[in-house]
């Protein structure tokens, strides 16, 4: 546990793939060595649909990781997302035998078992299963019950899945660069890592990460993980629609988005118009309206908050006590804040990474968030593993090599 | 000894020019133009709601429908705002005799100002003032209503000045920050007009070292019915020049000089301190040729002002003949196919203003002279040209001749049909007159009265006229939108998915989440 150990994360979006090299201190402490970013071409909605150019992007990606942080990388962490990802809470219930009442790892051993056992769809594989909390005659426990007496153990789960396959080929992808996988991680378990810390998971906090193409969260009450998922819709949804109502190019209607566009509803913000100047191939002057540009964006992204809104769990709304965290690039928009609280009239944080040292630029950028977080996941995973409580966070995921 | 006195290059004293402010928004106008200092040009307030008036700067203020009204405005109505301009012709006419040139401020749209400009206008060109008018279009949120009637006026005022600036109140919010105030909004509106009617007085009264006139004016305007295109811009310190167009330049009339590609002629004016230097102005055109066609008439002028000190000011003038505004509009229109609710092209700001007025002219005076129809030129060609400068006799010759070609194949055809319809006399000296010159002069001016008289039955004509001629019109709009729509609907059924096109549907919810949400919402 002494030695610095060097870990590498890697997120496949649907905008760009980015790589993080990050150094994790014997004291824990994290800096980040380089990052390489390419603009991914090849995805659509978090998920590949064309292997050859994406392979490209991740290379791109690698060396220039590489080039910035001086490191050969071998293995990466990789961040999933998509909609084909779920996760549901179940609870594992295990009533202990008449004879014994102390409670022994085996018995946690044998709860764990049954709180796995969900009726998943044949083609979906676990990628996390999140340890909640233990229940020992219903009275909750966050750390480990071995040793206290009790008749029934409950153990709460968080279980995400997603389609094996379309997960398989996401690995491969990489493993074709002569990388391996060390985990895969559902993005938003990743930027949560980043983003909230203890205190503020205590509290109840919501990360909403507003990524390309999907919009990623997790919920976190209590200290501990309640509900997360993915919607597939992003910003380049946002672009689309402009790019649908104006009949601009997707480049310039991105440029709009990202120069022009406000969320905030604000109607001073949404007066006159925006010319689009004349350019070198052949573009007549355009011009769009303010008002219109301005609703479009904020009806798709009040839409993608009500979902997100929708999904949480009943009840869980109120118990958000610090409030909400926002990252990805698509944060980046104007006046989200204050669309967010409209929605969810709660306090709205910028995601934001305290504790890591490195280049302070890169990782103010929300964009970046997912993929630093991996990197401090890596860190627990790897506590985690010296630790190495086979009872602990089982984590049986089935494409792992040796 | 030859005595040699400087020329004052037939600069036009400042007391020959008057500025009259009419209505309330034309006194708001009037009194921006004077609290920015306005050396020497007289002031003139026209209103029939007295409070106003009497809280006007202008040094001169006559009340209009003093028996009609009595004291009190006219409530929005243009027919009253016209019979209250009638009333009180004879003091106007008197206010303004002797004067070149009449800058009229007017807000139109509502009473006063919609009704009485145009009378207002033709008084002054018959006391032989060259007649530039500013006119505010209401703002959209005023209602239909107004709009038209501001329509109306401005389609009057196109064809009785010499030349029309106008700014569309709807524009003005890109003179201002949208947290600002109200009030910001519209003094800065008036200011600009205000910085306007300078930069023409400006232009026409100083002396030049390479001087611009009233002639160049004229030709930068010359053509019929047209939009004024107009910036001006000033700067000082470093790198002046181009400040100062870029300030010019983002006039909202020119729309970042996007609308100066089609024009055909270009009023530059320059005029700056003592240390204006000639690499400044060369630095400076350039930068102005990115903007204007090759092929255009560019109208240079340069001039020195002490009072200016270190800075530099540009003016620039040009004139887009409506039709032009109009076909681009078309283009527009027929291009676009989506649903395209907040696209618009640059030009389209114009929308409201280009009716066909030749038309709807030729309409009224071909119910008043039906034998005329056969050669509109007539019609719309001598009331405004001829008609310039009925004063100059020197000029006019030359200009009568120009368009006496024209109206020849119908005077000269020995049937004389105009003449025997309107009046007998007049056109009968001005049929001779074509080979004496002499009675050249006389004769243009009794032509331009015969035709005015028919241009002053016109509203009532016009207004007969305006229902037969737009019903054709809504018809083709309702069955374009119905078009448009049914387009739009299919487009909801198929391919409304932009880029996602060819992906499996993305359905969260019964939810395409891939469709627009306003689309899907519409559809709901």
């Amino acid at each position: 546990m002494a030695r610095a150990k060097i870990h590498v994360g890697l997120e496949i979006g649907t905008s760009k793939v980015c790589m993080v090299v990050g150094e994790v201190k014997s004291d824990g402490s994290v800096k980040i060595l380089g990052l390489g970013t390419s603009k991914a071409a090849g995805v659509r909605k978090g998920e590949i649909c064309d292997y050859s150019k994406i392979r490209e992007c991740v290379d791109d990606a690698r060396m220039k990781a590489e080039e910035a942080s001086d490191v050969e990388i071998g293995s990466v962490f990789l961040s999933v997302s998509g909609a084909h990802i779920q996760s549901i809470n179940n609870v594992g219930t295990y009533r202990l035998p008449d004879n014994e009442k102390q409670i022994q790892p085996e018995h946690i051993a044998e709860a764990n078992d049954i709180a796995k056992d969900i009726n998943i769809s044949p083609e979906h594989v676990y990628l996390h299963n999140i340890l909640r909390n233990y229940r020992v005659d219903g009275f909750a426990h966050s750390s480990s019950p071995v040793g206290l007496f009790g008749k029934t153990l409950e153990n709460d789960f968080h279980v995400v899945t997603g389609i094996g396959t379309r997960i398989q080929n996401s690995i491969k992808c990489v493993r074709e660069l002569q990388m391996d996988v060390d985990d895969v991680v559902f993005a938003p378990i990743a930027t949560a890592q980043l983003a909230l810390n203890r205190a503020e998971r205590e509290r109840g906090a919501l990360l909403i990460d507003i990524g390309g193409g999907t919009t990623d969260y997790a919920l976190y009450l209590n200290g501990c993980i309640a509900a997360s998922g993915c919607i597939p819709a992003g910003g380049e949804h946002i672009t689309n629609d402009i790019h649908m109502l104006t009949g601009l190019s997707f480049s310039k209607a991105e440029g709009l988005k990202i120069k022009e566009g406000d969320a905030s509803g604000d109607q001073s913000r949404s007066v006159g118009t925006i010319k689009i100047p004349v350019d070198e191939k052949g573009f007549s002057q355009q011009e769009v309206k303010r008002e219109v540009l301005n609703e479009v964006i904020r009806q798709r992204l009040i839409e993608i908050l009500t979902l997100v809104r929708k999904r949480l769990p009943p009840g869980s709304e109120q118990l958000i006590g610090t409030g909400i965290f926002l990252s990805g690039g698509s944060s980046l928009m104007r006046g989200l804040d204050t669309l967010t609280h409209q929605i969810f009239q709660r306090a709205i944080y910028r995601a934001e990474a305290a504790e890591i040292s490195g280049v302070q630029a890169n990782f103010k950028d929300p964009q970046y968030a997912t993929t630093l977080g991996l990197i401090r996941y890596a860190q627990l995973a790897d506590l985690e593993k010296q630790n190495s409580a086979p009872k602990g966070l089982g984590r049986f995921w089935p494409f792992r090599r040796s | 000894m030859i005595e040699f006195t400087k020329d004052p290059q037939n600069t036009i004293p400042s007391s020959l020019v008057k500025i009259i402010g009419l209505g309330g928004a034309g006194a708001n106008m009037l009194d921006r133009v004077a609290l920015d200092g306005m050396e020497g040009a007289e002031m003139l307030a026209l209103n029939a709601d007295i409070r106003t008036l009497s809280g006007s700067v202008a040094s001169e203020r006559i009340q209009l429908g003093r028996n009609l009204t009595k004291g009190l405005g006219t409530g929005g109505d243009p027919d009253l705002g016209q019979k209250v301009m009638m009333e009180a012709e004879k003091e106007v006419r008197s206010a303004i005799k002797g004067r070149k040139i009449v800058f009229l401020c007017v807000g139109l749209g509502g009473g006063t100002g919609s009704g009485g400009a145009p009378i207002l206008t033709r008084i002054a060109r018959e006391e032989g003032a060259f007649v530039v008018v500013f006119a505010t279009m209401p703002f959209g949120f005023e209602g239909h209503r107004r709009r038209e009637q501001a329509e109306t006026a401005l389609n009057e005022l196109a064809v009785l000045s010499n030349a029309l600036v106008v700014f569309d109140n709807n524009r003005m919010g890109e003179l201002v920050l949208a947290k600002q105030g109200i009030h910001e909004a519209f003094s800065a509106g008036d200011r600009m007009i205000s910085d306007s009617i300078k930069a023409v007085i400006r232009l026409v009264i100083r002396p030049g070292l390479i001087h611009v006139g009233l002639d160049e004016l004229m030709t930068a305007l010359r053509t019929t019915r047209s939009r004024c295109l107009f910036g001006s811009g000033m700067a000082s310190g470093k790198d002046r020049a181009s400040k100062a167009l870029t300030n010019a330049l983002s006039s909202p009339l020119l729309d970042k000089g996007a609308l100066l590609k089609e024009a055909s002629s270009v009023l530059v004016h320059i005029c700056g301190g003592d240390d204006l230097t000639l690499y400044e102005i060369e630095l400076l055109m350039q930068k102005l040729m990115k903007y204007v066609p090759a092929k255009a008439h560019v109208l240079f002028g340069a001039a020195i002002d002490t009072n200016m000190k270190d800075s530099l000011s540009i003016t620039l003038i040009s004139a887009l003949p409506e039709e032009k505004l109009r076909s681009s509009n078309e283009d527009a229109e027929r291009i676009v196919l989506a649903p395209t609710e907040g696209f618009e092209f640059d030009v389209s700001e114009e929308q409201p203003e280009p009716e066909p007025i030749a038309q709807k002219i030729d309409f009224a005076l071909t119910d008043a002279i039906p034998t005329v129809a056969t050669a509109p030129v007539v019609t719309a060609a001598p009331v405004t040209e001829a008609v310039e400068e009925p004063d100059a006799t020197a000029a006019p010759i030359a200009q009568i001749d120009d368009w006496l070609d024209l109206p020849s194949t119908v005077f000269a055809g020995g049937e004389r049909p105009f003449a025997e319809h309107v009046q007998d006399d007049p056109i009968a000296d001005f049929a001779h007159a074509t080979t004496t010159p002499a009675s050249v002069a006389d004769a243009a001016r009794d032509l331009q009265e015969a035709l005015q008289a028919s241009i002053a039955h016109e509203p009532d004509e016009l207004s007969e006229a305006e229902p037969e001629h737009k019903t054709p019109d809504l018809g083709d709009l309702l069955e374009k939108t119905r078009t448009r729509l049914s387009q739009q609907e299919s487009l909801f059924d198929g391919d409304a998915r932009g880029k996602f096109a060819d992906t499996e549907p993305n359905l969260v919810d019964g939810d395409d989440l891939d469709i627009p949400p306003f689309l899907r919402k519409k559809k709901k």
